[in-house]
């Protein structure tokens, strides 16, 4: 099963517009407390090991701030 | 800023204007996945007009001539003119390519000259705050519309078709792999091209016309309304529905205009070496 | 002694000739009296160069897809007349504002509207440097004569790409449709300008930093400078928001030219320097008041013709310095006082009433009526 290692918010564009959140089909992301630099509330990843690594949020994210990064082959066994 | 951000936008130009959960912010990050798995960055050249919309470009780090409004396809024509080897792009909304820039559409398309013109379709004059456009629907209320819009709508897509373009699409911003797909198939199709966004106006659209201001509720509404549906001929009923077809509704091939400009020439010059002009 | 041919040709065929030798290779137009011809001949000579004639769907269309065309590394120009000109203002301040080098012909005609197609006019005086939006020069110059119209047109796309600005052609149906003698010099008897570019690598080049002349390089596209090039107010990097740099951007474009105007100004004086009886004069006019004042040399008059051959930007010292000494001032024109306003607004001189000898209707003036004036009007 494919797993993801961290998904990266840029906070120095996130709008906070909580897109991801809508999309994401595996409810990883919750409504963050934390502001983002242009004083937006970001998503805040609550739940990484739901995480199928879908791509889905990176792709429809409108400000292109989400990189979801994958775990490295073999990781999970280590 | 995701790996394809990092590789292809303008740093020094973030963040984009765009209002938080807007379309066209998904439209960038579309058209340069297209771009980068064509591996063209370097053969591009765009124009944009004037509306949210055409700021689309302006972040991409590629050469943009951003112009006035609606006259971002005589600008692609004149850059396409000097050097055709270049794959030109058009960014425009609504309003800059039916309205005010409608006259280009059609010419452009009847040439057949070898340019993509993307059309964001939020259904509205964003940019100036939220007047009626051709392609908002009857009775919509607008700042303009205050009681209602009795005007018909435009359709981008059917006026491309009837114009020439010889290819055209519909695709929205709840359907970026398709959208990648079809700019992929436009970049690479010699003439013409026509692709129509739906994309989602949470500010304008949402708040003036379908009753919410929430990014997800207008992501949904377009994903709610969007139908594949190729078959133009079972078009009005999806109409009727207050629903809208997408997909891939065109390809043909055609002569082109620059193509057909240097065989001109090439004439004219072999019959001049000759002795005429003709 | 230049070498070169001569041809009798129409002013509007001198401009084209004029333009191929300068290296025009797009040419985007709607046909217009009396500007057509210059469409018509360069949809036959441009193929042959290898270059490109596009009948446009309107003048917006055209002047716009030669703003392209510039951007995208060619010489390109167009042509109008008085309606097709209106068209075209918001796509003049576009040229400004992109710095998009490029000429622009309008061969005049009556106005206001569609009024006398096939008449000569020179109503488009201020519209030619103030027709567009907002705060910005150019060049406008002013031919008489078919030669001019040849001599003018190199000259334009010269100070276009030296200036990397819209250089206006206000010629009329009178110079565009005169057949006379042009001597069209040998292309290696010419000098021609081009743009400058950039050579640094794309990272360290700053797209509208001026140079010392105060003209930024010119990055065409698909050179390696991915370049943002915005109709908006914009920083030095092109991108807008920055309203500092804005202004300074704005103020820049004005005078880059304004400050090196002694490069371009031509203000020519026909006939006695010393006469105190002065005429003004632009465009076609200044033709027959040239005779008026071979035939007032005849009758023991001496007048001295004043021919602002640059209009735009108005040439203020050099027209003060043509018209030193004169005591009696006469504007001739085709308009109801243009030129006669620039003149009051230069010449501050009480004792000094600046007359106005003007014709409308597409009614060119003869030679002795210039004389009758003098005599009617003492
Ligand atoms: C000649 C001219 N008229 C009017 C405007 C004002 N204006 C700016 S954007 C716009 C509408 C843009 O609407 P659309 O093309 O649908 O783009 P959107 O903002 O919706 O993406 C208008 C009318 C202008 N800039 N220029
Ligand atoms: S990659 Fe897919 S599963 Fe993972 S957070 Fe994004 S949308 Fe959810
Ligand atoms: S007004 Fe609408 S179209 Fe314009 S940036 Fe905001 S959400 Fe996007
Ligand atoms: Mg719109």
């Amino acid at each position: 099963m494919k797993g993801a290692e961290r998904i990266e918010i840029d906070r120095r564009y996130c709008k906070g517009c909580m897109l991801c959140k809508y999309i994401c089909p595996c409810d990883v992301y919750d409504l963050g407390q934390e502001r983002s630099d242009l004083d937006y509330l970001m998503p805040h990843v609550a739940r990484i090991e739901n995480c199928k690594v879908c791509g889905l949020c990176e792709q429809h994210c409108p400000d292109m701030v989400l990189t979801v990064v994958a775990k490295k082959k073999g990781k999970e066994k280590e | 800023m995701n790996p394809l951000g990092e590789k292809y936008l303008r740093k020094d130009f973030l963040p984009f204007l765009f209002c938080p959960g807007c379309g066209d912010g998904m439209i960038v990050q579309a058209f340069l996945q297209a771009v980068d798995d064509l591996g063209c960055v370097d053969d591009l050249a765009l124009t944009a007009g004037i509306g949210c919309s055409a700021w689309i470009g302006v972040y991409m780090h590629v050469d943009i001539l951003k112009v006035l409004h609606g006259r971002a396809i005589p600008a692609a024509i004149g850059i396409k003119a000097t050097n055709p080897s270049r794959k030109v792009v058009t960014f425009t909304g609504d309003g800059d390519c039916l309205a005010i820039g409608g006259n280009h559409l059609l010419h452009a398309a009847r040439r057949n000259i070898d340019m993509t013109v993307v059309m964001v379709n939020n259904q509205i004059y964003a940019m100036t705050g939220g007047q009626v456009a051709p392609s908002t629907a009857v009775g919509s209320k607008t700042q303009t519309t205050p009681y209602g819009n009795l005007e018909r709508q435009l359709n981008g897509c059917k006026v491309a078709i009837a114009a020439g373009a010889t290819m055209v699409s519909r695709w929205s911003t709840a359907h970026p792999k398709q959208l990648i797909k079809t700019f992929k198939k436009a970049l690479n199709h010699k003439g013409f091209s026509f692709i129509e966004i739906m994309s989602q106006c949470p500010v304008q659209t949402g708040r003036y016309l379908l009753g919410s201001g929430s990014p997800q509720f207008n992501f949904q509404w377009l994903k709610d309304h969007c139908m594949k549906e190729e078959d133009p001929s079972k078009w009005a009923e999806i109409e009727a529905q207050g629903n809208i077809p997408v997909g891939d509704f065109l390809q043909v091939e055609q002569p082109e205009f620059m193509a057909e400009v240097a065989r001109m020439n090439q004439r004219v010059k072999e019959a001049q070496a000759k002795g005429g002009d003709r | 002694m230049k070498k070169g041919r001569i041809k009798v040709m129409l002013g509007n065929e001198a401009c084209v000739e004029a333009a191929l030798l300068a290296g025009c290779r797009f040419y985007g137009g709607y046909p217009i009296t009396p500007a057509t011809e210059i469409l018509e001949i360069m949809s036959r000579r441009l193929p042959l160069v290898d270059g490109l004639c596009l009948q446009m769907e309107d003048e917006i269309a055209a002047l716009v897809a030669v703003v392209g065309a510039s951007w995208g590394g060619t010489k390109a120009m167009t042509a109008t007349s008085g309606p097709g000109f209106c068209l075209m203002q918001e796509a003049i301040g576009l040229a400004v504002a992109v710095e998009a080098p490029c000429v622009i012909v309008n061969v005049q005609r009556g106005g206001p509207a569609s009024g006398q197609s096939t008449s000569t006019a020179q109503g488009d005086f201020y519209q030619a440097r103030y027709g567009s939006n907002g705060d910005y020069s150019l060049i406008v110059l002013c031919p008489s004569t078919a030669q001019e119209m040849f001599d003018h047109t190199i000259k334009a796309f010269n100070l276009s790409e030296r200036f990397r600005i819209p250089v206006i052609i206000l010629s009329d149906e009178v110079v565009g449709h005169i057949r006379e003698k042009v001597f069209i010099p040998d292309a290696d008897q010419l000098t021609f300008v081009e743009r400058k570019v950039p050579t640094v690598p794309m990272e360290e080049f700053v797209i509208f930093k001026p140079e010392e002349n105060g003209v930024p390089l010119m990055p065409t596209f698909n050179t390696g400078y991915k370049s943002p090039v915005i109709s908006q107010a914009k920083s030095l990097n092109g991108n807008r928001g920055n309203a500092k740099e804005a202004v300074e951007n704005i103020r820049r474009i004005v005078s880059k030219i304004e400050d090196h105007m002694d490069e371009f100004a031509e203000v020519q004086v026909y006939g006695d320097e010393k006469a105190e009886t002065a005429f003004v004069t632009f465009g076609s006019v200044c033709r027959a008041a040239r005779s008026a004042v071979d035939m007032g040399k005849e009758k023991g008059l001496a007048i001295r013709s004043v021919e602002v051959k640059t209009v735009w930007p108005f040439p203020d010292h050099l027209v003060r310095r043509a018209l030193a000494g004169a005591k009696r001032i006469v504007v001739a024109e085709m308009n109801l006082g243009m030129l006669q306003r620039e003149i009051e607004r230069v010449i501050r001189q009480p004792e000094i009433k600046i007359e106005l000898f003007s014709k409308i209707g597409g009614i060119y003036p003869q030679p002795q009526e210039f004389l009758r004036f003098l005599e009617e009007k003492r």
